[in-house]
């Protein structure tokens, strides 16, 4: 009998074959006769094209084909699953045709022999264009005088949305006061390690399309691009193999994908993209781009009356999968884990001539939270309050759950007090205060930054979601006794061949070794849904449990025919079947699956086998949250930030396997300080990407991440099954609002309130000069 | 980008702006222009080979001299394409008198596209100044081999 | 990220590596560790016809003392002057220097002489090379030609060395008296090149400052000696209050670099505080 391992923090079984470099990604997948694909893409944010001559390209040997905008017409729109009222909808195609609208945009493509061919016949290409132009800042782009980008729409604006429950006016007029604060959510890149790739082998015989691509979605990818392609769905198939990281980046379906499928239709060869790192930073969606204003308002005591958030948001020049959907994220949860009776977000969606934004790790609830803890902060600063004394003030107690907001969620379950009183005991959160006293006497700037969040996981109930929120899994016991575990979700870093595997071994009384989780091939897997939205665990991973539970029932039976008793008397434990009407009998599922497959001797109708397929279908989100305790000294001579401590208290409901937890808790804290302190997407006034390369694109690098302490409490959701939440998110959506405290925090002596990210020690400096000299 | 600064050229004004308008000058100022042909009035096609160090990109540009106001003020403007990205540069240059010499005072906008763009940023700034200086340089020494010539030439 | 071709020769000795440079010209470039090259190559910011790799050339890489002075080959990677034992013992400054110097990776196959021929404006290696008062030695078919450092860096990517020219050997000086040195460095966040770096070579006498070498990087277009840091501490006492006013002279007329990190003021701001921090560490290790 093997040994349990939920709850167990067992390493990854991942791992071996990433760390030893015998993973297979899309670039090393290599098929005789590929042709290999090179893009030129726009040098101009926003131009009208007036002509491309591409003969010479056509002419360079090894060159294979050269296609522009007018050849691939037949290719339909990149899909943007987004539905909302009103929505401006550009027609968005694999390559651009009359005009660019952002540096990176895809002009032309070559197909040659070798990668160095083509890359060579791109630099022939000739493009007359027109500069026009440009709209960049989303607020100002939002102007009536701003130049449009999309001319058919006469206006930058995509939509308008406004949201939330209570009386808004009345709420803001009840309190005793209302802060205002502009604040600033900078674009982000997400930058997985492995960029975008894309193979593509059309059978002519078969009529049958292979795309392997590294996307987090491979069945909902599989029916966009077939539509693109006009194709019948059931004759393409879509492989991921080893995807090195997404973040929501490969949350999408991309023209790339649906164009190598094209070409290699077109000349019935293989064809391969693999992206570049500047073309990655060009051409791959990024995160965030918010500008927003907070009105606050709030009695004497601390006690919130409402809260408004007016928000202009960066699309980009084109809508992606989701793109126009990730600021309606970010209203959902403007409730924090707060009591807010009235809550409003309005929503203006505008185009600017930059790449499209979409899903980046958190996808528009960390700016949530942001806003929300920042807002709190300031509540706390004018009242003179220790912010965590607000916080407490405004929490749902334990009993009030599933707690109603003004945004119109039902959260789950949750104990906020319970993580942070975990957390500032682990902090010690009164010394530090006290600490802070000393530490200012002596002129030094100490600062401490608390963040208590909530997010939304699990994602979703398919009523809330564009495109289905359920999720799959078939569970086959194979003829020997080894168990495999299709799952539709489609893990790429998160570690759910282990977590899955702990739930099938566990649940069959098998060792995590005997389980294999097979994941991302559309013909091998049953239609799923993939891995997003913190949902992998607690959407996938259910689906998992209930196949088992129906495998059982079925092997239950078969069970007590071969053991001869009712099949009502038959349970099951630590991979044997016993009955209470036979005392001493006993039959394991080995013999049982093996009795399924020779099926010489089963009940009467029954069938041979055994598997069992589920589709799980969450009645709600999850909510899990947690508290984050930031300690910081700052330099007074050169603004550079020191951390002194990293507190996190994370709740994801039920863990699997701990160190899993860990691992995410660590990943997104690192990608929060990332964005707390150095990242930032940057176009000029130009609309040129200035940080266009890893040397000025600062990515939080291991030397540059302080110890994190962690924590947890487990506080179970009833939402399914496994207790699970989801934590792949938590920790960018709870550590920036903390880092940013901190830091506003220890500059609090100089009047600071607000600062918008990123810190860098540049900013800090001139804050603490600007003042030191204006006071001397 | 801006670039900004002011030159002490140890010339007579009025001399110094014929030379900053006469295209044989310009050619030989600018860095890297290894040719220059009049395409219209002020209007020049020309061919830069412009960089820093072994990076070095070749420029297919237009050299253009706008708001001339002898012999106090214009603006040069340059603007090339190649493999490497689109450069645009203009500058508003100024002269003084500065007793027998002159003070060129200019303030210039410099754009950057495509490749130079987007893997350049640490040093574009640096470039930008690295050339304007090598432009008056190549002004000071080219006055001074003036002032050697015969007056009349 | 795809280069444009290229030939590539794997030169066997020295003297081939110059033949090959005097044949191809400008059409050559020379490849050492390739980690500045190769990348420029990628972007297609530089198109070299023909590599000359210098790899293979073992008498190209070597660190020792001859004729009273540290020689080290141009071949040698940032690792083994990082690991050097007689580098920790005679010139500490290098071996920290290259401590500081990219990652692993980068040490690994890197070279000093790549380096300090390439000539980054942000670039660690050219301040501990000023800070040493060293010797570059240039040869080609006409010989050997002896560059002091300080004449060797000539703008950003630009240095002394002339068409056909390969740097064979860095040369430093032999100490005299008690010497402190110290390398310290603000790390880009993204790039982890020196936003500010600053190297000091100090030698004491009777507790009086004897030399000071201060070399800096990062800072302006090319590193260079801030020789108004060196003159305000030779001759005196190194008590705390000389090292800052000195250090007040970082960045003493240069041109001040300003990118999206960090801008002229507050590198200005950066070179005085870290002018101050290298000279105290150095201070406190004279010995
Ligand atoms: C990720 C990364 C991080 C880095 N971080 C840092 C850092 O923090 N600090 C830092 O200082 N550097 C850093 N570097 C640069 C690194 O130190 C390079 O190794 C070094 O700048 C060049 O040395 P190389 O041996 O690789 O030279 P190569 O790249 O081979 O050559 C560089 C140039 O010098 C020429 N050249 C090379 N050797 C000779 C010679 N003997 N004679 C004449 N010409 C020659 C070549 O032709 C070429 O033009 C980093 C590089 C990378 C890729």
């Amino acid at each position: 009998m093997a040994e349990k391992t939920v709850g167990k923090p067992i390493k990854r079984t991942e791992d071996p074959r990433l760390i030893q470099g015998l993973a297979h990604y899309v670039d090393d997948i290599r098929l005789p006769d590929t042709l290999h694909a090179v893009f030129l893409r726009s040098i101009y944010a926003h131009a009208r094209i007036k002509s491309i001559d591409t003969t010479a390209a056509q002419k360079l040997p090894g060159v294979v084909a050269v296609y522009t905008g007018k050849d691939v017409a037949k290719i339909g729109p990149v899909p943007c699953a987004a539905a909302l009222p009103d929505l401006k909808v550009p027609d968005h195609r694999a390559l651009a045709s009359t005009k660019v609208y952002f540096v990176g945009h895809p002009v032309a493509v070559v197909v040659a022999e070798s990668k160095s061919a083509a890359r060579d016949a791109v630099d022939l290409i000739e493009v007359d264009y027109q500069e026009l132009p440009v709209a960049l800042d989303e607020e100002k782009a939002a102007d009536a005088k701003s130049p449009v980008i999309h001319e058919q729409f006469g206006t930058n604006v995509a939509y308008k949305l406004t949201a939330g429950e209570g009386d808004i006016e009345a709420a803001l007029k009840s309190a005793d006061q209302v802060i205002k604060q502009r604040i600033l959510h900078k674009r982000l890149a997400p930058i997985a390690m492995e960029t975008r790739g894309v193979l593509a082998r059309y059978y002519p015989g078969e009529q049958e399309l292979t795309l392997w691509t590294s996307t987090q979605i491979p069945h909902l990818c599989r029916t966009q691009v077939a539509i693109m392609l006009g194709m019948p769905e059931n004759k393409l198939r879509l492989i991921t193999p080893e995807v090195g990281g997404g973040f929501g980046s490969k949350l999408n379906v991309y023209a790339e994908e649906a164009l190598m499928g094209w070409i290699s239709m077109q000349l019935n060869r293989p064809v391969k993209w693999i992206e570049g790192r500047r073309e990655n930073m060009q051409a791959t969606i990024h995160g965030r781009g918010q500008t927003g204003y907070i009105e606050i308002g709030f009695k004497k005591d601390g006690t919130l009356t409402g809260l408004r958030y007016n928000v202009f948001a960066d699309m980009g020049s084109y809508f992606q999968l989701l793109t126009p959907a990730i600021p309606t994220l970010t209203g959902l949860m403007l409730s924090g884990c707060y009591k807010i009776p009235a809550i409003q977000i309005n929503v203006t969606g505008v185009f600017t001539n930059k790449m499209s934004t979409d899903a980046y790790r958190g996808a528009g609830r960390p700016e949530a939270t942001y806003v929300v803890e920042r807002a709190l902060d300031l509540v706390a600063a004018e009242l003179k309050k220790d912010p965590v004394e607000v916080r407490r003030k405004n929490f749902p107690q334990p009993n009030e759950f599933p707690f109603k907001t003004a945004t119109g969620l039902f959260y789950d379950s949750g104990n906020y007090q319970g993580a942070l009183d975990k957390a500032l005991k682990m902090a010690d959160y009164t010394k530090l205060r006290q600490d802070q006293q000393t530490a200012r006497k002596e002129g030094r700037l100490m600062g401490i930054g608390v963040s208590t969040y909530v997010e939304i996981c699990a994602l979703g109930p398919s009523a809330a979601m564009p495109a289905g929120g359920w999720e799959s899994a078939t569970v086959r016991v194979e003829p020997t006794g080894k168990v495999t575990v299709l799952t539709g979700a489609s893990p790429h870093g998160q570690g759910e061949e282990t977590s899955f595997a702990q739930i099938a071994a566990d649940e069959l009384g098998v060792g995590v070794n005997d389980v294999t989780v097979i994941h991302g091939d559309t013909a091998i897997v049953q239609y799923g849904i993939g891995t997003f939205g913190s949902r992998g665990l607690a959407v996938g991973g259910t689906a998992v449990y209930l196949a088992i539970q129906k495998l059982k029932d079925k092997a239950g039976k078969i069970a007590a025919h071969l053991l001869q008793v009712d099949a009502s008397t038959i349970s099951f434990a630590e991979g044997k079947f016993t009955s209470s009407a036979a005392a001493g009998k006993q039959i394991t599922i080995q013999e049982v699956t093996l009795a399924a497959h020779v099926a010489k001797s089963l009940p009467e109708d029954m069938e041979p086998g055994l598997a069992a397929t589920s589709f799980f279908e969450p009645k709600n989100f999850t909510f899990p949250f947690g508290t984050h305790i930031a300690v910081v000294e700052i330099n007074k001579e050169t603004g550079e930030i020191d951390f002194q401590r990293y507190v996190a208290v994370d709740d994801c409901g039920k863990q699997i396997n701990p160190m899993l937890v860990e691992g995410q808790i660590h990943g997104g804290i690192v990608q929060s300080m990332g964005q707390a302190l150095y990242e930032e997407v940057v176009y000029d006034d130009q609309g040129q990407l200035i940080t266009g390369t890893l040397m000025d694109y600062a990515l939080p690098k291991a030397i540059m991440i302080p110890h994190l302490e962690l924590g947890s409490t487990e506080t179970p959701s009833p939402v399914n099954p496994l207790g699970a939440k989801g934590v792949g998110e938590a920790g960018t959506i709870g550590a920036t609002p903390a880092i940013v405290s901190a830091i506003v925090d220890a500059l609090a002596p100089y009047g600071v309130r607000h600062l918008d990210m990123p810190l860098k020690p540049e900013v800090l400096w001139q804050i603490i000069n600007k003042k030191s000299a204006g006071a001397a | 980008m801006k670039i900004e600064g002011t030159q002490k050229i140890d010339a007579p004004r009025a001399l110094m702006f014929a030379a900053l308008i006469d295209p044989a000058v310009l050619q030989k100022c600018i860095p890297g222009c290894e040719q220059m042909e009049k395409t219209g009035e002020n209007q020049y096609s020309a061919k830069l080979t412009a960089g820093v160090g072994p990076v070095k990109g070749v420029f297919n540009a237009t050299v253009s001299l706008e708001d001339i106001i002898a012999p106090e003020h214009y603006k040069l403007v340059v603007e090339g394409k190649g493999q490497p990205g689109f450069v645009k540069g203009s500058g508003e240059l100024n002269l003084t008198d500065a007793g027998s010499a002159t003070d060129i005072q200019y303030t210039g906008e410099v754009n950057v596209g495509g490749l130079i763009a987007s893997v350049g940023q640490r040093m574009i700034q640096a470039t930008a100044n690295m050339l304007a200086g090598r432009f008056f340089k190549s002004l000071e020494s080219e006055m001074k081999a003036q002032a050697k010539l015969p007056a009349d030439s | 990220m795809i280069p444009a071709s290229f030939d590539y020769i794997a030169a066997k000795s020295l003297d081939e590596a110059i033949s090959l440079l005097a044949t191809h010209k400008d059409d050559a470039k020379i490849l050492a560790g390739g980690h500045s090259l190769l990348p420029a190559m990628k972007l297609r910011l530089m198109q070299p016809k023909v590599l000359i790799d210098l790899g293979r050339i073992k008498e190209l890489s070597y660190i020792k003392e001859e004729a009273g002075q540290l020689r080290i080959g141009a071949m040698t990677t940032h690792f083994q002057v990082e690991t050097s034992d007689l580098l920790r013992r005679v010139c500490p400054l290098l071996p920290e220097t290259a401590t500081q110097l990219g990652d692993m990776q980068v040490r690994n196959k890197g070279t000093i002489g790549g380096s300090v021929a390439h000539s980054d404006p942000a670039a660690d290696w050219p301040a501990a090379i000023l800070a040493l008062d060293a010797e570059i030695v240039a040869t080609s078919a006409r010989g050997d030609r002896v560059i002091k450092a300080t004449s060797f860096f000539v703008e950003m990517l630009t240095t002394a060395l002339e068409p056909g020219e390969i740097l064979r050997e860095i040369r430093i000086p032999g100490g005299k008296g008690k010497s402190g040195q110290a390398y310290v460095k603000v790390r880009h966040p993204a790039s982890g090149f020196a936003v500010v770096g600053v190297a000091v070579n100090l030698a004491a006498d009777g507790g009086k400052c004897q030399s000071a070498g201060v070399g800096i990087t990062g800072v302006s277009p090319k590193a260079y000696r801030a020789a108004n840091v060196e003159s305000g501490l030779k001759g005196n006492a190194l008590d705390a209050k000389t090292l800052s006013a000195a250090a007040a002279h970082a960045a003493d007329g240069v041109d001040i670099n300003s990118d999206l990190y960090a801008s002229a003021e507050y590198r200005k701001q950066l070179a005085t505080v870290y002018t101050r921090r290298a000279l105290e560490i150095a201070a406190s290790r004279l010995k």
